[in-house]
């Protein structure tokens, strides 16, 4: 059978739609947040927003939404990094060593431990052509044994002064709103998004179009261990000392974050930056809610899953995957 | 040869706006070899592939034995008595020859659903032996097996139950010498069991000698059907590619001359296994013209110019002698290219009409790194409008576009990036005649502006009309050059294409 | 240059035949072998020691081989860990009215129903499978705490049969043909292999894919049930943990399976995993005899299986990877 046959009929299954649709789309994850925003609302009696709560939320926020601003670079490509939570852990690790110098080299330093764990994940991925969870997996693996190894004997502690950064409220929110703010214009203004998103939406023909696929497929896990990395300071500065398990989870969390937030798993064109900020926002207050309202961990954990699953479902393109894996 | 087993009443089958077979009316007799040919895009597989099951019948129908047949996929068509054996690989790697062998059918050695292997191994062997084929173990892997012995299994596959009609689709381009002479064999001995066999192949004289009788087609339509030995090369070829000139849509010039300026040279270009050495050179505002027969490399040359193969040999460069060696060092030195594979290779299927005209102008349309949206906009706007796409806006989706409002926008990115040599691949290839006639306006209007253009096709008409030069390939290599005359016919280019 | 030529003509291929895949293996296992009782003479290596290195990875093999059906198609599954988690624990709590009778029959009835949930909504819902396999992931460890009750599940001393030898032998054994008949003498075997290969032709070829993958989906979690059984027996005790802690337990089946498929083409894949899980186990028991802390497992699981998938994947030219 000529090619040219195959190819009719097991053509790129697409999406498009109508104009209706992409709106619809575009609007449910706003929806899903002033949802959730509701019904824990009034399932706590309004003690959602009352005082300390905010604050508490607040807390759980920054972390998470930095650390997807880097993930989110790497699944508009359509790829996954599962190895985040360990790049949490190294970066505190080494930023809690260095706190004691100063503490502006240790943030530089969490950075840097970061980018170079990307540097492996993305080199592995590009250069031996396997598949990102995979490679990501094996790091999540080798750096989560390197960080309990570290921690053997004690939980590395940082320097005592550094929890004090942790009160100004407005210091947090600075270096969240920067990074985002940074990424933001990065992605929107210059030729990375739309880079990303074309190779995210046909790695080939972005090939010929001049895009160098591999080098962004490269640098976009390098960013995501930068970014990470950075999400390390203000980790460190919240807990103040790092154990074997520091970070541990963090990977699932962004993933389901993210998805709430209504970001295609595939990536692609249909990608939007708001994506990040209303998941994590629906991930830490569907989280926080569900303690308030006084389940216990399984009970939480049952209904995230379900959440998830459901979200999946509905926001998932399968036009644009050809064979579902 | 006895009475019909089989019909074709009217069968016709479209994909999209290509009308692939229309309205095919054959019978074919007990225990007559049939050969099928017809070039690319004639229609032939597309209606063996109805029959056996592969593809949907859009209207008409087949009868065998006078009831008509319904299959939905090749197992199913086995049973009724239909086999094919493709022309790519048609057998499972990680199963063993038994396995594949038996791929669908296990069913009679299965009981309460266990799979008594060993006696499959058993008859598998005793197939093959009686085949001729000792030398295939049944229940090896099949990987362990080179292409050619796994086509052998191939045909084990499709004959061992006695269907009555056995489809060899293009399978001999494939084999060896040895190959062939064991596909002949059990063609006759199918034939002298009282069974059909329809013999597709590009091999003429091939065709002519292990034929009974021979049917053409050609645009998807059947043109006629001889005997074979009445029948000699030359006039199957006209058969095949004889047709009225349609719509003149094509250039009228003639005599003009072509400026010598070379902007392109290619020197012993090698892509492993479907170019070998090739040399040319380009010249300014010359339309250069490749054909050839669909497997004769020229899809693959025009990837290897615009630096987009991965095994790549030789050397491409500009008139300066810059080298181009990777897809954005073509682009930025103003070399264009538009993929045969429009929806893999040409456009970013789920993207913007926008994002897609704007993605190779990318670098040119920052100002200092920074990309605004109204610009591009513009800019995307600027050319859809130029080429005159039919769409709700620029920011509709290119899947939701028709094959030729798709070729529209492919040509926009590359006028936008204002490129200076544009390599085209198959540019009308499944677009309708109006949309057809605008590409060719363009690219005279092109050539006009002195860019130069190099169309790849497999459409002589093509060719013959619009080209300044043609090159005609066989087998990886260039067999023909030709100039612009209006006396230049079809059978000029063919008889060095085959 | 005649040694030359004369190596480069050897090919092990021919020379070992059939057997070429499992001298391979063989070969790799003492390999290692040798290497760490080179270092270590001491507190490595010896017969009493590699009998209990292979007694403790007999039931990650028999995980591998139930990984080999779906993975083999292209898929993957997340949820395997927390599986081991909620069949054992429901095994142990039937244990507890019917002894082995309820330890068999509930874990393994756990595992099956569970593959066929996973199974039905992959199928039903065509989410790729590692992702709904995530969610799975933590719906199953919840339903694990509910049923455990947050109490440590222990298993009966008289019902620790299957702890040692000759009862974990036998059991993981008759784990091992079973999939070794099923592979072999069974159509789901045949067709496994065929979606994995090509999924479109197969389904060309009038198979229902999403038939089989269903059903790949349940062999996977019947023999992860058999796991948990070996699981719990082993440690005496499951305890319900949340929080995708259990993400762990899926690698060291999944390294073995890469095993088995990657030597598929020379050797029963049954044998490659369990030689493969043998050899792992070598690895990390070697490395703790150096003197390395157990946190260690998880770098060399992590180092062991991108080095094992580096060389053993080979993607098409222009192949697009994500």
């Amino acid at each position: 059978m000529p090619e040219q046959v195959i190819q009719e009929i097991t053509n790129v299954k697409t999406e498009g739609g109508s104009a209706f649709n992409r709106v619809i789309r575009g609007i449910m994850p706003l929806i899903g947040l002033a949802a959730i925003f509701l019904v824990f609302y009034i399932l706590t009696d309004g003690k959602l927003v009352k005082g300390n709560n905010v604050e508490l939320i607040l807390s759980q926020v920054y972390t998470l939404m930095i650390a997807c601003t880097g993930v989110f670079l790497v699944m508009t490509v359509g790829g996954l990094d599962f190895s985040q939570g360990s790049i949490l852990g190294i970066s505190s690790i080494v930023i809690s060593y260095l706190s004691f110098y100063s503490i502006p080299l240790a943030a530089v330093a969490g950075v840097a431990a970061g980018a170079l764990i990307g540097v492996i994940n993305g080199f592995v991925h590009v250069r031996f052509k396997i598949m990102s969870f995979i490679v990501t997996i094996c790091t999540m693996f080798l750096f989560r044994g390197l960080c309990a190894y570290l921690t053997t004997n004690a939980p590395v502690a940082a320097v005592p002064g550094i929890t004090a950064l942790n009160a100004l409220l407005w210091f947090k929110l600075l270096c969240t709103v920067a990074v985002l703010l940074i990424v933001y214009l990065a992605f929107r203004y210059t030729k990375l998004g739309i880079s990303l998103k074309a190779i995210g939406a046909g790695e080939t023909a972005a090939r010929f179009s001049g895009i160098r696929v591999d080098l962004m497929k490269f640098i976009v896990f390098v960013l995501a261990g930068a970014i990470t990395g950075f999400a390390a300071f203000l980790n460190v500065v919240k807990v103040g000392s790092i154990t074997s398990t520091s970070g541990s989870q963090l990977e699932t969390q962004i993933l389901i974050a993210l998805v709430l937030g209504g970001m295609p798993i595939s990536g692609g064109v249909k990608v939007r930056f708001y994506n990040i900020i209303v998941g994590t926002l629906i991930f830490v207050i569907l989280n926080n809610g569900l303690v308030m309202v006084g389940l216990d961990a399984a009970q939480q954990q049952l209904i995230k899953g379900i959440i998830f699953v459901i979200v999946v479902a509905l926001t998932i393109d399968r036009k644009t995957l050809r064979v579902i894996k | 040869m006895g009475e019909i087993v089989l019909q074709a009443e009217n069968v016709s089958k479209s994909f999209g706006i290509t009308r692939a077979v229309r309205n095919v009316s054959l019978s074919f007799n007990r225990g007559e070899v049939r050969g099928l040919i017809g070039e690319n895009g004639s229609g032939k597989s597309t209606f063996v592939s109805m029959l056996c099951g592969i593809h949907t019948i859009d209207k008409g129908r087949f009868l065998l034995e006078g009831k008509e047949l319904k299959v939905k996929n090749q197992v199913e068509a086995n049973r009724k008595g239909v086999s094919i054996i493709v022309q790519e690989m048609g057998t499972l790697s990680g199963l063993t020859v038994a396995e594949n062998i038996f791929f669908g059918n296990e069913d009679k050695f299965v009981k309460y659903g266990i799979k008594n292997t060993t006696a499959m191994n058993r008859e598998t062997s005793r197939l093959l032996e009686k085949y001729g084929f000792s030398h295939i173990n049944a229940s090896t892997m099949i990987d362990h097996y080179d292409f050619e012995t796994r086509k052998l299994v191939e045909i084990v596959k499709a004959t061992y139950f006695n269907p009555k009609i056995v489809v060899v689709d293009e399978t001999t381009t494939a084999l060896s010498q040895f190959g062939r002479e064991e596909l002949y064999k059990h063609i006759k001995r199918i034939k002298e069991e009282g069974n059909t066999v329809i013999f597709i192949s590009h091999d003429l004289l091939e065709v002519i000698n292990v034929t009974d009788t021979i049917s053409v087609l050609r645009d998807g339509e059947l043109i006629d059907t001889v005997k074979s030995c009445d029948v000699t090369e030359d006039e199957l070829k006209r058969l095949m590619v004889g047709r009225e000139l349609g719509s003149h849509y094509y250039r009228t010039d003639y005599g003009e001359a072509v400026s010598g300026e070379p902007v392109l040279k290619v020197e012993g270009v090698c892509v492993e296994g479907h170019v070998r050495d090739v040399s040319f050179e380009l010249h300014k505002g010359e339309i250069l013209g490749i054909g050839g027969l669909s497997e004769c490399g020229m899809h693959e040359l025009g990837k290897a110019v615009f630096a987009a193969s991965y095994d790549r040999t030789g050397k491409v460069r500009l008139a300066r002698g810059t080298e181009i060696n990777s897809i954005p060092d073509a682009i930025r030195h103003r070399v264009a290219y538009a993929s045969k594979d429009r929806e893999n290779e040409s456009l970013v299927i789920n993207a913007t009409i926008g994002d897609n005209i704007c993605l190779p102008s990318i670098d040119d349309l920052a100002e200092r790194g920074i990309l605004k949206k109204k610009k591009m906009d513009r800019f995307a706007k600027k050319y859809a409008d130029m080429l005159s796409v039919k769409m709700t806006g620029i920011g509709q989706f290119v899947s939701d576009l028709s094959g030729g409002n798709k070729q529209k926008v492919v040509l926009a990115r590359w006028i936008g990036k204002d490129s200076d040599v544009i390599i085209l691949d198959s540019p009308t290839r499944g677009i309708d005649v109006k949309v057809k006639a605008d590409i060719y306006a363009l690219m005279s209007e092109l050539k006009s502006k002195g860019k130069s253009i190099i169309m790849i096709s497999e459409e002589i008409q093509e060719l013959l009309g619009m080209s300044d030069r043609i090159l005609i390939m066989k087998d990886g290599k260039i067999n023909g050059e030709f100039m612009r005359a209006p006396e230049l016919g079809e059978e000029d280019l063919i008889v060095r294409m085959v | 240059m005649e040694t030359k030529e004369r190596l480069r003509a050897f090919k092990p291929e021919k020379v070992f035949g059939k057997w070429y895949g499992i001298v391979l293996l063989v070969f790799f296992a003492v390999v290692f072998w040798g290497f760490f009782k080179i270092l270590t003479p001491n507190n490595f290596g010896d017969p009493d020691r590699l009998y209990s290195y292979f007694q403790s990875s007999i039931q990650y093999a028999v995980g591998a081989c139930g990984f080999y059906f779906i993975v083999v198609m292209g898929l993957f599954d997340f949820s395997i860990g927390a599986n081991v988690v909620l069949s054992s624990i429901v095994g142990v709590l039937l244990s507890k009215h019917f002894g082995y009778a309820g330890l068999l029959i509930g874990s393994l009835a756990c595992g099956t129903l569970i593959g066929l949930m996973n199974g039905f909504l992959y199928t039903r819902l065509k989410i790729p499978s590692m992702i709904v396999t995530v969610g799975l992931m933590l719906i199953l460890e919840s339903v694990a705490s509910f049923v455990a009750g947050g109490v440590k599940q222990t298993l009966d001393k008289s019902l620790l049969g299957f702890a040692q030898a000759p009862g974990n032998i036998i059991l993981a054994f008759v784990a091992f043909l079973l999939v070794a008949f099923i592979l072999k003498f069974t159509r789901i075997g045949t067709y496994c292999n065929a979606i994995g290969s090509n999924e479109f032709v197969a389904s060309n070829m009038g198979i229902d894919v999403n038939k089989y993958k269903l059903l790949g989906f349940v062999l996977l979690h019947f023999f992860v049930g058999i796991m948990a059984i070996l699981t719990v027996s082993y440690g005496g005790s499951m305890t319900a943990t949340t929080n995708m802690q259990t993400l762990g337990l899926n690698f060291t089946p999944l390294m073995g399976c890469f095993f088995g498929l990657a030597f598929r083409k020379y050797t029963n894949p049954v044998i490659a995993m369990v030689v493969g899980e043998f050899i792992i186990k070598i690895i990390f028991s070697g490395f703790v005899a150096l003197g390395a802390p157990t946190t260690i497992q998880n770098v060399v699981t992590g180092a062991a299986l991108l080095i094992i998938v580096a060389l053993t994947t080979r993607t098409a030219k222009g192949a697009v990877v994500k």
